[in-house]
């Protein structure tokens, strides 16, 4: 079998290219990635069909971000529909002007001075998670430390230098970058250790750790924060993409059909000239 | 009523050659018998062009060509507009299909020598459509006018200005103004929704008349025509219509699957079918970290790159897609097909499929050294595949072709 494969020009084709590419990449290392400092993006998995997570997320955009980033291509009566809020709570509760109309898109709260005050004006963020990516939202929230250096006290891993002040402080509470031992790991994978058996440490620095006791949430409330605000801005970024993927199965399923009827109808008409 | 009907038939018949039409080219156009799944992407290929055409139909209503409104004009489609996101990706994953199928269906061609002689003229007429196609590609992605689209249209706009002399001027005309603006944008959409498609049509048409006047080709590289039945019908044949249709329409069944799920589940194709950078409006004050063609033009992008002079890069990117024009007259092998050719002809295609996926592979990431000495190689191997196909075509030891299908 698989010799008669190896003889297929095809397949060599497809195995020379394979190897070629495995050539380029390991003699070459890639380009950082977008997350910088912080190394690999921590991997996001949205549920779009979990209500309840995107509802928290979008009380938390309109109470934290809504303030500097607007969402002009999302509707108010659109997001409060598609995340089955009862449309008189979602306008008294979560809409402050009192003068929106379930029509009128997020064209935000900000006035112009916004320049003036961080240096850019503060993006749009109705296709944040399409640009960047939702890795890069749910890293990127959670990854300022204190530094004293900067106009607003902190900095980013995934995004040094930002110019966004941590807003999420106060329930975070202060993260600071500290250093830590860390074991040696031997070539053969293991930790390394002396004759007396004792593992052999390094001191590495650029961990994140929160001070105790300085913000209002514990790690996983707030990582569950972030998660529910990732969702939330995926769902934002395209709000048909729960719908699209359940009628995607139904679309798949009629062409499955299709494609079998066909070849039936091929096999039966195919008889003619077999003989 | 049915007499009636038959009447006015053989009426509008008399004057209008619908029976005679019908049975040369579908219901009696002897195509060959034995055909592989190669021989599915030329219908495959019509078939995304009609869905090009008519999800472009449905996406010009929504869309607005100004510099203002372009962008949100696209997510005002895929968020107000009934249906607008089915449209939209649609057209998104159909201009990614239309060039897969296109380029197995070039591919099916250098394998079983589509492009011999006496089908010199399809051949031309095929490498047009893919220049126009490109074309097209290109206009089509500056008009969701996201930072991709305004900063690959400056980087292939800015091409122009290495022609000597005129450069500059030319591209002061084809860009209309000083810098890519709604003027620009608006140009595009003529262009691609009016004066392109026609262009595309034509070839297309053109293309298909010349198939049905020197017979479609088949695997073997036999020519059906020596032997025919009493009728002058090819014996190794059968009628176009029902039999290739039906295996048609089992192609277009497996294409349709692939579609949808590209469609529905990865309709950005992880950042190759429509670039995450496009999702961010124009904005000529930003270039984005790394300016990235989407996937099918890479191949072309990276020989463009790979030489360091801007008009030697023109040159060479413009000789890659030019060379497959007298393609029919650089084969001087006597047989067709892969299949009866000798070993270097074998050897020359994979050498050729490799550094062609490889150019591609190259042009989606960022430049590093060994990428630079790997773009090098891989576009002197493209040409070598071309410029000394009339040497080991010649020279090498074929097998000889069976008579029969």
């Amino acid at each position: 079998m698989i010799k008669s494969l190896c003889k297929r020009t095809r397949f060599l084709t497809f195995l020379s290219f394979l190897l070629t590419i495995f050539f380029i990449n390991n003699i070459d290392a890639a380009e950082g990635g977008p997350c910088k400092d912080y190394g690999d993006c921590d991997k996001f998995k949205y549920s779009l069909n979990d209500m309840e997570s995107l509802q928290r997320g979008a009380s938390t955009y309109i109470n934290y971000c809504y303030g500097c980033h607007s969402l002009k291509y999302s509707r108010w009566g659109r997001v409060a529909k598609d995340l089955q809020i009862p449309e008189d709570i979602f306008f008294e509760n979560l809409v402050f002007d009192k003068s929106i109309k379930p029509g009128d898109l997020m064209t935000g709260a900000m006035s112009d001075n916004s320049v003036n005050w961080f240096g850019v004006a503060p993006p749009d963020l109705t296709l944040v998670s399409r640009y960047k990516g939702d890795d890069w939202i749910y890293s990127y929230l959670r990854a300022y430390y204190e530094d004293s250096s900067k106009q607003y006290g902190v900095n980013n891993l995934v995004y040094p230098g930002t110019a966004m002040p941590n807003v999420l402080l106060s329930l975070q509470g202060n993260q600071r970058l500290v250093c830590k031992s860390v074991p040696v790991i031997a070539n053969n994978g293991g930790e390394k250790r002396d004759e007396n058996g004792n593992t052999i440490t390094n001191e590495k620095c650029g961990f994140l750790e929160v001070q105790e006791g300085t913000g209002e949430l514990t790690k996983e409330e707030f990582d569950t924060l972030i998660y529910d605000l990732t969702n939330f801005l995926v769902y934002v970024g395209e709000p048909i993409k729960a719908t699209r993927e359940r009628i995607g199965w139904y679309v798949v399923f009629y062409f499955l059909i299709f494609t079998a009827l066909a070849s039936l109808l091929y096999r039966e008409y195919h008889k003619d000239y077999l003989k | 009523m049915s007499e009636i009907a038959g009447k006015l038939f053989s009426w509008v018949n008399d004057r209008l050659p619908i029976v005679n039409t019908f049975e040369r080219h579908l219901s009696k156009h002897p195509v060959p018998s034995k055909v592989n799944f190669w021989y599915l992407f030329g219908a495959l290929a019509s078939v995304v062009l009609i869905i090009q055409i008519v999800s472009g139909i449905w996406l010009i209503m929504p869309y607005s060509n100004t510099e203002e409104e372009a962008f949100s004009s696209i997510e005002y489609i895929m968020r107000d507009v009934d249906y607008g996101w089915v449209i939209r990706y649609i057209h998104t994953t159909g201009a990614s299909m239309f060039f897969a199928v296109v380029y197995l269906h070039m591919f099916r061609g250098l394998l079983y020598g589509s492009y011999q002689k006496p089908k010199e003229l399809v051949w031309i007429f095929g490498c047009t459509i893919y220049l126009a196609m490109m074309a097209e590609g290109f206009l089509g992605y500056v008009l969701p006018y996201g930072q991709m689209s305004y900063w690959g249209a400056q980087v292939i706009i800015s091409l122009f200005g290495a022609i000597p002399y005129i450069g500059e001027s030319l591209e002061l005309w084809v860009r209309g103004d000083y810098y890519i603006s709604g003027i620009t944008v608006s140009r595009f959409f003529a262009l691609h929704v009016v004066a392109l498609p026609l262009v595309l049509i034509a070839l297309v048409f053109l293309h298909l008349v010349a198939l049905h006047e020197v017979g479609a080709g088949n695997p073997e590289g036999v020519d059906i025509e020596e032997f025919l039945d009493d009728d002058g019908v090819p014996l190794d044949s059968v009628p176009f219509f029902p039999y290739k249709v039906l295996n048609a329409l089992v192609g277009i069944g497996v294409f349709m699957t692939v579609f949808a799920i590209i469609m529905f589940f990865f309709p950005e194709g992880g950042g190759y079918f429509i670039e995450m950078a496009n999702f961010q409006e124009a904005n000529p004050l930003v270039t984005p970290d790394h300016i990235a063609p989407v996937w099918y033009y890479a191949p072309f992008f990276t020989m463009l790159r790979a030489v360091p002079d801007p008009l030697g890069g023109l040159i060479v990117m413009g000789s890659a897609v030019a060379i497959f024009f007298v393609v029919p007259w650089l084969d001087r092998s006597n047989v067709a097909s892969i299949r009866y050719k000798g070993i270097y002809s074998k050897i020359a295609l994979v050498l050729f499929g490799v550094s062609f996926l490889t150019l591609g592979y190259l042009g989606t990431v960022g430049v590093t050294e060994v990428r630079k000495t790997m773009s090098v190689i891989c576009t002197v191997i493209y040409f070598a595949f071309f410029l000394l196909m009339p040497v080991y075509t010649k020279y090498e030891k074929t097998k000889q072709v069976p008579k029969r299908l």
